[in-house]
Parts: structure tokens; C-alpha cells; sequence
């Protein structure tokens, strides 16, 4: 039976190889190749002056041009928060009673444990991945990314990391999804003991998270490369621009801390499979727990320094102003992005830890949270008497900088060990780094999806859908998340899917936000694929009127050159469009200028 | 050379940094001094070096970043962040003017345009 | 379209060997931890096979044919330290160094026929 199932396997397994090569074959002429270059030892050098691509979904499966891959990466990002959504809604649903019966404990558990790894993993890096490879080697004058192949890997590591994680989902038999909390403290989730853990279901998901990491660190080496190597002839460090800072900062963070990562995964796998014991006992439990937060601390800034990076630079641009200090948000950048390894023990305070090492744990915390609050009193600076465009990017940044103030603060008092003893594993917790994760990072993704919309589509988004988004969004956010930091008060312990009656009114109030912010995220989904298919195109290269304030860049400046040599080459398919372009125009100008462009 | 490149302005950019500095530098003088939970080789010596190693590593990083940006000031053209590569960008101001040019050109010469270079030769 | 030969010689800017790599990883991934040595071996073909065609493709090699021997050498060490270190897995360390062994068996005898196609290089 065993030997059949195998033999079975290796037939399968030759079949698809035969096909993959046939494929290959066909597509390939393996005699075709000339030499390369004299050496050949640069692959990009091989000239990317021929714009050709293969046409249809071949295209989008075989290319390597950084565009492109910035697309995909997009599409995937917006996809896992879609699913990542959908699951904390149903476990909302769940919560809006105490005796809701909605789904299973158990099933709770797996959502919960789901939504966690889907958004930070599935959604928020490679959403973040998804502005950077389209935009940094637009920004800093490169042709395309340094290794633009390990750029392609990269990203198809990723769709079979998301079936891995989310494979205890579908209906395979035996098979359950992990219960384990994102954090995956052992012992449970090695499986040991009483508890249904010892699943394949748990095995797949670190498998996932284990390619994941693969997957953010080759993008990592990549940027690294790239700005380092890449940047053209007039782009010094005196004038890369933020966003490409905090790519930088982030490339580098995630080069330290993923491959730890990877690595304690694979420990534990192997506890898991092999039977070896690194994470037993009690000893055990700590080490993976050091493990886990040196890796886990630095994710949460690899997740927020880009967001932060998008913020400075769309604000200022509706601003009318340049960003105020702009050497102070890069040093501070660079500052949080050395700091972030120094803190992560601050996650386990109430684990009775020597209280020395607590201490300076505590001292580190409290460090970091300057270079945050630098970039704060930036942001607001810039704004200062400045001519604010209140368009749908703008009004994301400035929900970034008032959600991040929430979410700061309340952090700070987590880092103070007395205040964390106390409020340590209550929702107090889930909500402070909601309003950073939901409130910040999401937001300042959402900015940035709006701001460049014209760039990646050619089209305009719907203002008035886009501004319904905005308000959802974040009546939506405060409502849940503030709700959630008073339960925290109140002693509500994380992770449960039910709760006492006394906590059920803030439940509820909780419950009613995420609802709202349901709606939101709906009508963001309507107007984001509607608009990519039937906006109305953009014809200007300046859709947000930057030249006037002096504030125009280099990404808009590729746009526009892309958007004259369409017309030289007599841009066929955009025929129909020109009675729409001249609606754009109306519709772009009263988004960007609806407030106070009366003034000039 | 390097108080060339760390003029008033950069160490004034650079002061964002020593905040955190001046935090943790507190805390160690604050541990040193009360000991509050005393002394013990082993768990006062990772006491410390988890504060002095993010202050070495903070330190160090500031000093090479400010000398990158601040050296690349210095040897070519500053132009708004995200703008160089425009089409008819027009540089920032000051920094090209004649008073520097003379004395860029040296530095030009021996450090070659980048930052990077700048900073591997100090 | 894809009737036409040689993507890459004419689409600079596709590949179609990133996504086989991102592909034979996880499938060996799978194989290895499960026991289950077919996908093993077949992920890790497809792994090696992919990364000596990119190694070809972007110039750092020649021919596919050596390429593939410089993969399977790695592979076999891996795999020899599956059997005979204290990691003790030989069923799957076999598997990883049958993979080593075809993937350079396939280099061996690609180059045996393919001397003919040398002089173009």
C-alpha cells in the first residue's frame, strides 16, 4: 500500500517534470544562446533596451522586469488582505456575544492564528515589496532592480508559502489548521502534550513561513544591491529620497532578523519531526522565545519603515512643502533600524527574566521610541502652515500620523516594565499594535496605493469612493481598536474566543467598528478594480500638480516620458479613451484641489 | 577632512540621533550608580552589554551615515530628494557655488563621486 | 505566441526559469520533511535543472550542462551529511543525493552530446 502510494507519487511527480521540461523545450530554444557580453559575469548587462515581453499570462509567469513584479506583488498583498479580512471579521462575528456559537473554539484558534501570520507575512510584506520594486529603481534612476531573476524567485516563493499557510483550510483529509498563535510559543506548537498541535496542519504553515523568509530575504539582498549599485549618476546620498531610505533601512533589518527566523523554524520542525529537543522544557520555551522576538521585534519596524517612508514622502507633496527635516527622518530611520534589535526582549517581561536584563530591555524601549516621535513632529511640521490638499492619499497620511501617535503612546507605557506587568497578554496589547498595524501601516499602504494609482494603472481611482474608504477606515479603526485598548484596561486577556459578561458592551463596540471597517475595505475592493478597468486614463504626468509647488519626482517624471512616447508611437489602444481624458482632468484636479488650491 | 564634512549643519542632522543616545547613556549611568537590583557577573555584565552594544552600533552607524550624506553634499550636486534623475532638474541652491567649487574639484578628484568612496577613504 | 522558440533571446525582460526554482523548493521542502522522496527528489530536480538554465540564460555559465554538475555537488553534500552525520536521516539524505546523482548524470551526458554545439559558444 505504502510502496503503491509512493510509486503513485513518482509517477506524478515524473509526469510534471516531463511537462515542465516539455514546456521549457517549447518556449526555449536551449541552442539559441549567444555569448553574452564578452565575460558574460553582469546578467543584467544583457540589455533591457528591448521593451519585448511575451504577451498574455506568460508574461506575467516568465517576467523579470521590476514593473511587473512590483504588480504581482501587489496583486498577492491585496488578495491576503482580502482573505486576512475576511477571517477577523467572521472571528468578530464570533465575539459580538459571549455565548455566540458562530464557529468552534477550535476554528476560533485557527483564524486567530491565520490572520495574524496572513497580514504580517502574506500582506504586509509583500505589500510593502510591491512599492518597492516598482518604485525604488524608478526613484533612483536605475534601468530595473540589481538582480532582477532573484527578483522574479522571490516573489514565486510566495503564492506556495500562502497555500502552505493556509493548507489546514482547505478540505484535505487529516489535515487541521494551526492553532498556534503567530508568535508559535512552544511547547504547543511543537506539538507535544495533550493539545491536537502535533498536526501536519502546524508542519505546513512553518513550512509557509519558512519560504516566506526565504522569500523577503533574496528581495532584501536585492535592494540592498540595487541602492547601493544601481543609483544613477546624479542620485548621492545627499538626495535619495526617503522612501528609498527606508527601503534600505528595512533590506537591512530583514537581512539580520529573517534568517534567524528561518532558522528556529526549521529547529523546530525538525523538534517537531526528528525528534530533537531544542525547544524542550522550560529552558526550551525561553529560547524559542528569544528566538522568535529578535526576529519577531525588528519585524514589527520592517513592516513599519517603509509605510513611514511612504508617509514622508506623499505628505509633503500635499503639503506644498518640502518635508520638514528631512535628515532628521533619515538618521532617525537608520536609528530605529539599529535599536530594533535591542528591544526584543521587551515582549517577554512577565516571562521572570533577571530583572538586570529587564531593565535594560526597558532602557532600549524607551530609547527607540525618540526616533518615532522624531518623525512624528516632522510630519506635523510639514503640515504647518502649509497649503494641505485634502485628496485621498493626504487624508491616509494624516490618519497614519494620528493613528501612529495612538498606537506610539500606548507602546511607550507597554515598554515600561511595571505598566507591562499589568497589562501584558490583554487586549490592551492587541490594540496598541492594531492602531500601529491596521492604523499605520495599512493606511500608509492605502496612501500610497492612491497617490500612485495613476502611475501603476494609467487611470484615476473614484475620489469620492476613495474618500468614503478614507472615513470608513478610519471611524472604522478608532472605533474597534480604542474599544479593544479599553478592554486591555478592563483585563480582557488576549486570544480567547469567548469572554466574561462584563466585557460584552466594548465587545460589541469592537465589533461594530470592524463592521465598519468591513464596508470600508468594500468599497476599496469596488473602487480599486473598477477603476483599474474603467477609470478615466490620465493623460497628464503630473496628475497631482507637483511641478507647481516644485515638488515633482522622478517616478511621475518616468511617468510622463512613458506617457509622450505613447503618443509618438500613436498609442493605439487608448482610441476610445480621449473622451474620458477629458473628464480625468476635471476629476483629477478637484481631488487634488479642493481645498485651498484657490490660493494660488 | 572630517571637519570638513561635519560642519555645524550635518552635527546639527546628527543631534536627532544622540537622543537616544543620551537615553540609554542615562540608563547606564542610572544602573552604574544605584545598581538597583545589584551586582552579579554574569547577569550585570549582559545588563550592560545590552545597553552598550546598541549604543556602539547607533554611534557608529550615525557617524558613517552623516559622513555619507554629508560627503556627498560636499562632492557633487544636491538636488531635492527623489528629484535628480527629473528631466531639467534644477540643483538645490548653494551648494554648487563658486567659493566650494575650487575646493570640490580637489575632492572630486580624490574622492570620486560617490559617498561610499568618500567614506572608505578616511 | 509560446510556439515561438527561445523566450529570453527575444524578451529580455522575461525568464521562465524563476518561476520553476520558486517551485522545486517548496515541492523538495515538502518531500524532505514528510519522507515523501519522490517529491524530494523531483522538487530538487526541478530546483537544480532551473538554476543551471538562469545560471545559463543570465551568462554566468556556458552551457546548462556544467552548471548542473555544480549544483549536484552541494546537493550530494547535503545529502551525505543527511546519511552519515548525527542528523541521521539516511532515507532522505539518499533521496537528495539520488537527486545530486541525476542532476549531474544529466550534465555528464549533456555535454557528451552536445560537444558538436560547443564552437558556436
Amino acid at each position: 500500500m505504502q510502496v503503491n502510494g509512493q510509486l503513485a507519487l513518482t509517477v506524478l511527480m515524473g509526469i510534471f517534470l516531463v511537462a515542465v521540461a516539455a514546456w521549457l523545450a517549447r518556449i526555449e530554444n536551449w541552442r539559441s544562446y549567444t555569448p553574452i557580453g564578452g565575460g558574460g559575469a553582469l546578467g543584467q548587462q544583457e540589455g533591457y533596451v528591448s521593451e519585448e515581453k511575451p504577451s498574455g499570462i506568460i508574461r506575467w509567469l516568465t517576467t523579470v522586469d521590476h514593473k511587473d513584479i512590483g504588480l504581482l506583488y501587489g496583486t498577492y498583498g491585496l488578495i491576503a488582505f482580502v482573505v486576512g479580512g475576511l477571517m477577523v471579521t467572521v472571528m468578530r462575528i464570533e465575539l459580538i456575544d459571549p455565548g455566540m456559537s458562530f464557529i468552534s473554539n477550535q476554528f476560533y484558534n485557527s483564524l486567530l492564528t491565520s490572520h495574524g501570520i496572513t497580514m504580517l507575512f502574506l500582506f504586509g510584506t509583500p505589500i510593502i515589496a510591491a512599492f518597492a520594486n516598482y518604485l525604488v529603481p524608478l526613484l533612483i534612476g536605475a534601468d530595473d532592480m540589481a538582480f532582477p531573476r532573484i527578483n522574479a524567485i522571490a516573489f514565486w516563493l510566495l503564492p506556495p508559502a500562502a497555500l502552505l499557510i493556509w493548507a489546514g483550510f482547505f478540505p484535505i483529509p487529516d489535515l487541521i489548521p494551526a492553532q498556534t498563535a503567530w508568535t508559535m510559543y512552544t511547547p504547543l506548537s511543537a506539538g507535544v502534550g495533550a493539545g491536537n498541535q502535533a498536526n501536519a496542519g502546524v508542519d505546513l504553515m512553518l513550512l509557509g513561513l519558512h519560504l516566506s523568509g526565504v522569500s523577503a530575504t533574496m528581495g532584501s539582498i536585492n535592494f540592498i544591491a540595487t541602492i547601493f549599485t544601481e543609483r544613477g549618476d546624479d542620485v548621492s546620498w545627499a538626495n535619495l529620497d526617503i522612501f528609498s531610505w527606508t527601503i534600505l533601512t528595512q533590506s537591512g533589518l530583514i537581512l539580520f532578523a529573517f534568517p534567524l527566523l528561518g532558522s528556529a523554524l526549521v529547529m523546530l520542525l525538525f523538534d517537531r519531526n526528528f525528534g530533537t529537543t531544542f525547544f524542550a522544557g522550560e529552558g526550551g520555551a525561553m529560547l524559542w522565545q528569544h528566538l522568535f522576538w529578535f526576529f519577531g521585534h525588528p519585524e514589527v519596524y520592517i513592516l513599519v519603515l517603509p509605510p513611514m517612508g511612504i508617509v514622508s514622502y506623499v505628505l509633503p507633496r500635499f503639503s506644498g512643502r518640502r518635508l520638514f527635516g528631512f535628515k532628521f527622518v533619515v538618521y532617525s530611520t537608520l536609528a530605529i533600524g539599529v535599536l530594533s534589535f535591542g528591544v526584543w526582549a521587551h515582549h517577554m517581561f512577565a516571562t521572570g527574566m533577571d530583572p538586570r536584563l529587564r531593565a535594560s530591555f526597558m532602557a532600549v524601549s524607551l530609547a527607540i521610541a525618540i526616533p518615532s516621535a522624531v518623525k512624528t513632529f516632522n510630519w506635523i511640521t510639514t503640515m504647518w502652515n502649509g497649503r494641505v490638499r485634502l485628496t485621498t492619499p493626504m487624508l491616509f497620511c494624516i490618519g497614519f500620523v494620528s493613528n501612529f501617535i495612538i498606537g506610539g503612546v500606548t507602546g511607550v507605557f507597554l515598554a515600561s516594565i511595571p505598566v507591562d506587568l499589568i497589562l501584558h497578554d490583554t487586549y490592551y496589547v492587541v490594540g496598541h499594535f492594531h492602531y500601529v498595524v491596521m492604523g499605520a501601516i495599512a493606511f500608509a499602504g492605502f496612501a500610497g496605493l492612491y497617490y500612485w494609482y495613476p502611475l501603476y494603472t494609467g487611470r484615476m481611482y473614484q475620489k469620492t469612493l476613495g474618500k468614503a474608504h478614507f472615513w470608513l477606515s478610519m471611524v472604522g479603526t478608532n472605533i474597534t481598536f480604542f474599544a479593544m485598548i479599553l478592554l486591555g484596561y478592563g483585563g480582557m486577556p488576549r486570544r480567547y474566543a469567548t469572554y466574561l459578561p462584563q466585557f460584552a458592551s466594548l465587545h460589541q463596540v469592537a465589533t461594530i467598528g470592524a463592521l465598519i471597517l468591513f464596508v470600508g475595505q468594500v468599497i476599496f475592493v469596488w473602487n480599486f478594480v473598477q477603476s483599474w478597468l474603467e477609470g478615466p486614463t490620465v493623460d497628464d504626468g503630473d496628475p497631482w500638480d507637483l511641478r507647481e509647488s516644485g515638488l515633482y519626482t522622478a517616478e511621475w517624471d518616468w511617468y510622463d516620458q512613458k506617457l509622450q512616447t505613447a503618443i509618438a508611437d500613436g498609442g493605439e489602444e487608448e482610441d476610445s479613451v480621449l473622451t474620458d481624458g477629458g473628464d480625468e482632468e476635471e476629476s483629477v484636479r478637484t481631488d487634488g484641489g479642493d481645498v485651498d488650491a484657490a490660493d494660488d | 577632512m572630517a571637519n570638513k564634512i561635519f560642519d555645524r549643519d550635518t552635527l546639527l542632522d546628527l543631534t536627532v540621533n544622540v537622543v537616544p543616545l543620551f537615553i540609554i547613556g542615562f540608563f547606564v549611568v542610572g544602573f552604574v550608580v544605584l545598581a538597583p537590583f545589584g551586582i552579579d557577573p554574569l547577569a550585570s555584565a549582559i545588563q550592560f552589554g545590552l545597553l552598550a552594544v546598541p549604543f556602539v552600533l547607533l554611534a557608529v552607524l550615525t557617524y558613517f551615515a552623516g559622513r555619507a550624506v554629508a560627503g556627498a553634499e560636499h562632492s557633487s550636486d544636491v538636488y531635492l530628494p527623489g528629484q535628480a534623475s527629473v528631466r531639467g532638474a534644477e540643483p538645490l541652491e548653494e551648494f554648487d557655488d563658486t567659493p566650494e567649487s575650487l575646493e570640490r574639484d580637489q575632492t572630486n578628484a580624490v574622492e570620486g563621486e560617490t559617498a561610499d568612496d568618500a567614506a572608505d577613504d578616511h | 505566441m509560446d510556439a515561438e522558440p527561445g523566450l529570453s533571446e527575444q524578451y529580455r525582460m522575461a525568464s521562465p526559469w524563476p518561476l520553476f526554482i520558486a517551485l522545486g523548493i517548496p515541492i523538495a521542502e515538502l518531500g524532505i520533511l514528510f519522507g515523501l522522496l519522490p517529491l524530494a527528489v523531483g522538487g530538487l530536480l526541478l530546483f537544480g535543472g532551473s538554476v543551471a538554465g538562469m545560471a545559463t540564460e543570465s551568462g554566468y555559465a556556458r552551457t546548462p550542462w556544467r552548471a548542473l554538475v555544480v549544483v549536484a555537488i552541494p546537493l550530494a553534500a547535503l545529502g551525505a551529511g543527511f546519511v552519515f552525520t548525527t542528523i541521521n536521516l539516511p532515507n532522505r539524505g539518499f533521496a537528495i543525493v539520488a537527486a545530486a546523482v541525476i542532476l549531474a548524470a544529466a550534465g555528464v551526458v549533456g555535454s557528451a552530446f552536445n560537444t558538436t554545439n560547443d564552437p558556436t559558444y
